[in-house]
């Protein structure tokens, strides 16, 4: 439960919008709650909920609007593949296929030992620097750029060992 | 009365207020505007495109303010985009062309575009001949697909959003009309966008899921059939079922309904609770359009609780008791048994009805009673409820106009789940800016809307009420709902501060009846039944219509001294008519007509939607046979006949007719099955909007735009 585990946290949070919309702090919040697991659950979910006086579903329908928000366990190494036109014009379609074919899934799938999820998103705003993938981690999100598949796996491999 | 706004449409003039948007503008001359995220019940968003049109405004000269003349007509300005015509008012002397190549051209485009993620399923589609989507691509969209079969858009097709409601993911084309409905109609927000562009869904997260009474209403407004209802899901074709005019009789606010029926083929053995094979069955119940009782709503009890009438254990036979046993026999012998054993004890008849009957069946009671010299009883009704029949709303009265200046005062009762639309109606007053004022010991779902909320001990209310007389003497209109509070006392209370205004339309008192017609019983003269277990053992007969006291455990047998003569009149082997000495079987309102007069006053008739089950009668043509055989002079040849002696008898019921029942006039919105796409699948009212006790001011009974 956010209210026990980051009692600081959350009220620095709220402490940044006027009470009359604390709704705003819905954002900060998710991010919060996504740190541990990787993803927001249903406890979690219910607890923003009554923070930011809002309904269940109101929260449930921001964590499907966000790419980065997630409501179920997937790999602990998340690769958001961009896929937009621009990348796919670099080649994004054919190397997140190809990064698929090494890691022996589909493209949205999670390898068997359930470390790592690769799936497709739209524009990154990094589109000159393609093929590209955004990695959440504890400390924020990181750019990949100007990958290849080579690297890809390298950088999978190592973080492998990290997150393990 | 706003200022009026002239502008043309395709080329013909209208005049409407300002701030009309141009879709409902055209709506008023009948130039339909296609839509799909547009409801004219909800805040236009104008996210579907689907309207969109050709808009040209007057140009404007700079330096004198005023219209270029251009050959002796206004110069049009047209901008260079279409508009949307669900998102844009008029304004004086503009041209709006629905019909151009230009806006027919975008029209169609928007079609296209949302079937390339639509699977056309309709021939196995709920929705297929009542779809505005359908019907519209039918009207305006291209015959022929510019897409690939194999690669349309694929969705999950059978996800529960609750007990209640299917969704079918890729039939919605995220209209947002269901979400928008949760949100600004029922105030209950429980549905969601969850993910973007093609991957859009619809989801609820409330616990439990799709919290809401209301929700069947999504399936009417849904353009498509993404939402189903899984009482009726598969259930038959549109096209297939015949329409009867009703009212829901489950509650006193007296929703206008509409039964769908078909009959069933004889292979079919069952549907629901029914062996139907070769049977007219009741498919469904739509809401139908009365703008100053439901408006195009009804609430989930009133779409889906009317299965009762169907089940299985209907009586459909005459008994009397005979060695300990109920037998069956034919009407002749019930009635002639009946008129033996009252013939010799006719001062100590008591009739125990209840709210579930209609006007006529409650009249003829009363006739009866009365020819007798007995009492006429109404079972289980609030405590001195009969103060409505004094100070009760007015003619003219409607939740739907209540806005500030109207202080509404609920008290001791729970709207959401007593009365559910008028939950609805009185929350869009309080916003409409309506001061409302609850009095409660408990929380209720309609708290969150009060200007003032006073809670108090259970029996406390009539007290809490008084206190309040000062805060509420001002208000240019008060209407108090009034529900169980142990007492009369709250009902006096609550009378106390309306006296002074009775007979003003929006103003006065509103009982929250346990059933949909104990107003009709307190107009017709019935008693509230105060101490039944001595009224049991006082009586030599009792005659019993429409009530079980014994299952209710409102009269314990075990202590019942002395058992009188009981008649039974039920559709069911109830607790009550397990201990009958003679067991009528009655018709349910849905074989047979009638009329009921809702907690506000209103008397509306209601059809017969399906034939009458076996042997069965109507009530009020029961207890004319009774009394006949006694010897007392009671209509009981139809419904209407039964109509004008009540009118005849009953002063506040004065000019009352079956005809003038079944009288209707245009209504705003205005919806239909021709035009489903613009306000859903409610019926339209053809059969009557009813008439309102003791009107005096007829005009104010016409619907206005
Ligand atoms: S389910 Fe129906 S009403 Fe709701 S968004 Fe989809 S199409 Fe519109
Ligand atoms: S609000 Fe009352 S009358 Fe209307 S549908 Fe519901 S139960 Fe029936
Ligand atoms: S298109 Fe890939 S980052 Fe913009
Ligand atoms: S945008 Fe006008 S109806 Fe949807």
């Amino acid at each position: 439960m956010l209210a026990e585990k980051y009692p600081n946290e959350v009220k620095k949070i709220l402490a940044k919008y006027p009470p009359e919309r604390k709704q705003s702090a819905v954002m900060p919040l998710l991010h919060l709650a996504q740190l541990e697991a990787g993803f927001v659950d249903r406890h979690a979910v219910v607890e923003i909920a009554g923070i930011c006086g809002i309904t269940e579903t109101d929260v449930a329908e921001i964590i499907g609007f966000y790419t980065l928000y997630h409501d179920a366990p997937e790999g602990k190494l998340r690769l958001q593949v961009c896929t937009d036109i621009s990348c796919a014009l670099r080649g994004a379609d054919e190397f997140l296929a190809k990064v698929c074919e090494r890691l022996g899934i589909q493209p949205g799938g999670t390898t068997p030992d359930g470390l790592v999820t690769v799936e497709a998103v739209m524009c990154l705003a990094a589109c000159d620097k393609a093929p590209m993938f955004q990695v959440q981690g504890p400390d924020g999100i990181a750019y990949h750029e100007n990958m290849t598949v080579d690297k890809t796996m390298e950088f999978i491999e190592t973080a492998r060992k990290e997150v393990k | 009365m706003a200022k009026m706004v002239s502008l043309t449409i395709d080329g013909r003039p209208v005049s409407v207020s300002e701030g009309t948007l141009i879709v409902n503008a055209a709506k008023t001359i009948g130039i339909d505007v296609p839509v799909f995220c547009y409801h004219p019940k909800m805040e236009p968003v104008g996210m579907c495109r689907q309207c969109l049109v050709e808009v040209g405004r007057p140009a404007i000269d700079r330096a004198t303010g005023q219209p270029v003349i251009e050959n002796g007509q206004p110069k049009i300005n047209f901008g260079p985009k279409l508009e949307t015509a669900c998102t844009t008012p008029v304004s004086e002397g503009m041209v709006v062309l629905s019909q151009s190549d230009k806006a027919r051209a975008s029209q169609k485009e928007i079609l296209e575009f949302l079937l390339t993620s639509h699977p056309l399923d309709c021939p196995v589609c709920d929705k297929g001949g009542e779809c505005p989507l359908q019907n519209l691509t039918m009207e305006h969209a291209s015959p022929q697909s510019r897409f690939l079969f194999d690669e349309k858009h694929h969705a999950e097709k059978r996800v529960p959003l609750g007990d209640k409601i299917w969704l079918d993911r890729e039939r919605c084309i995220q209209c947002a009309r269901c979400i928008r409905f949760q949100e600004q109609v029922a105030g209950e927000p429980v549905l969601a966008f969850y993910q973007r562009g093609r991957s859009t869904d619809i989801i609820t997260s409330s616990e439990p899921p799709f919290d809401s009474i209301f929700s069947g209403n999504t399936t009417d407004i849904c353009p498509v059939g993404a939402l189903t209802t899984a009482d009726f899901r598969f259930g038959a074709r549109p096209w297939e079922m015949k329409a009867a005019a009703s009212i829901c009789s489950l509650c006193p606010v007296g929703c206008n309904v509409t039964f769908n029926t078909r009959r069933e083929a004889k292979s079919r053995a069952r549907t629901g609770t029914t062996t139907a094979g070769g049977k007219v069955v009741i498919k469904r119940a739509m809401p139908r359009q009365n703008e100053q009782v439901n408006e195009i709503w009804i609430c989930d009890r009133g779409r889906f609780e009317w299965h009762y009438v169907e089940r299985e254990d209907r009586l459909e036979k005459p008994l009397v008791k005979k060695n300990g046993k109920l037998e069956k026999v034919s009407w002749k012998v019930a009635i002639e048994e009946i008129g033996n054993k009252v013939k010799g004890n006719k001062e100590e008849v008591v009739v125990l009805a209840s709210g579930r009957l209609s006007n006529e069946d409650l009249f003829n009671l009363k006739q009866l009673a009365d020819g007798l010299g007995g009492e006429a009883l109404l079972y289980d009704s609030l405590p001195g409820g009969e103060l409505t029949t004094k100070y009760g709303v007015s003619a003219g009265t409607n939740i739907g106009d209540m806005g500030a200046g109207t202080t509404i005062l609920v008290a001791a009762s729970d709207l959401y789940h007593e009365a559910p639309i008028w939950h609805l109606r009185v929350k869009q007053a309080a916003e409409r800016g309506a001061t409302l004022i609850i009095v409660n010991s408990e929380a209720t779902r309609l708290d969150k809307y009060a200007k003032h909320l006073v809670r108090c001990e259970k029996g406390e209310a009539a007290k809490k009420v008084r206190e309040l007389g000062a805060a509420v003497k001002d208000a240019k209109n008060l209407v108090i709902f009034f529900g169980a509070d142990g007492s009369s006392a709250l009902a006096e209370a609550c009378a106390e501060l309306v006296k002074s205004r009775a007979g003003k339309p929006n103003n006065g008192l509103v009982g929250v009846w346990p059933r949909a017609n104990d107003q009709g019983a307190l107009e017709l003269g019935f008693k509230p039944a105060q101490d039944l277990q001595a009224v049991f053992e006082k009586a030599s007969v009792v005659y019993i219509v429409g009530a079980d006291p014994i299952g209710d455990g409102a009269i314990k047998t075990q202590n019942v001294k002395r058992k009188p003569f009981i008649i039974v009149q039920e559709l069911f082997l109830t607790e009550t008519a397990k201990l009958a000495d003679v067991l009528l079987p009655a018709q349910a309102f849905t074989e047979r007509d009638g009329s009921y007069t809702s907690g506000e006053r209103r008397v509306q008739r209601f059809y017969p939607a399906v034939p009458a089950l076996g042997e069965t009668k109507a009530d009020y043509a029961i207890t004319a046979l009774i009394a006949a055989e006694l010897g007392i002079e009671v209509e009981g040849r139809s419904a209407g006949l039964v109509m004008d002696k009540l009118a005849a008898a009953v002063p506040a019921f004065a000019d009352i007719t079956y005809g003038k029942l079944a009288e209707t006039t245009e209504q705003w919105p205005i919806i239909g099955r021709a035009d489903l796409y613009y306000g859903g699948t409610s019926y339209q009212n053809s059969q009557g909007l009813g008439v309102p006790l003791g009107r005096e001011n007829k005009k104010a009974e016409e619907g206005s735009l």
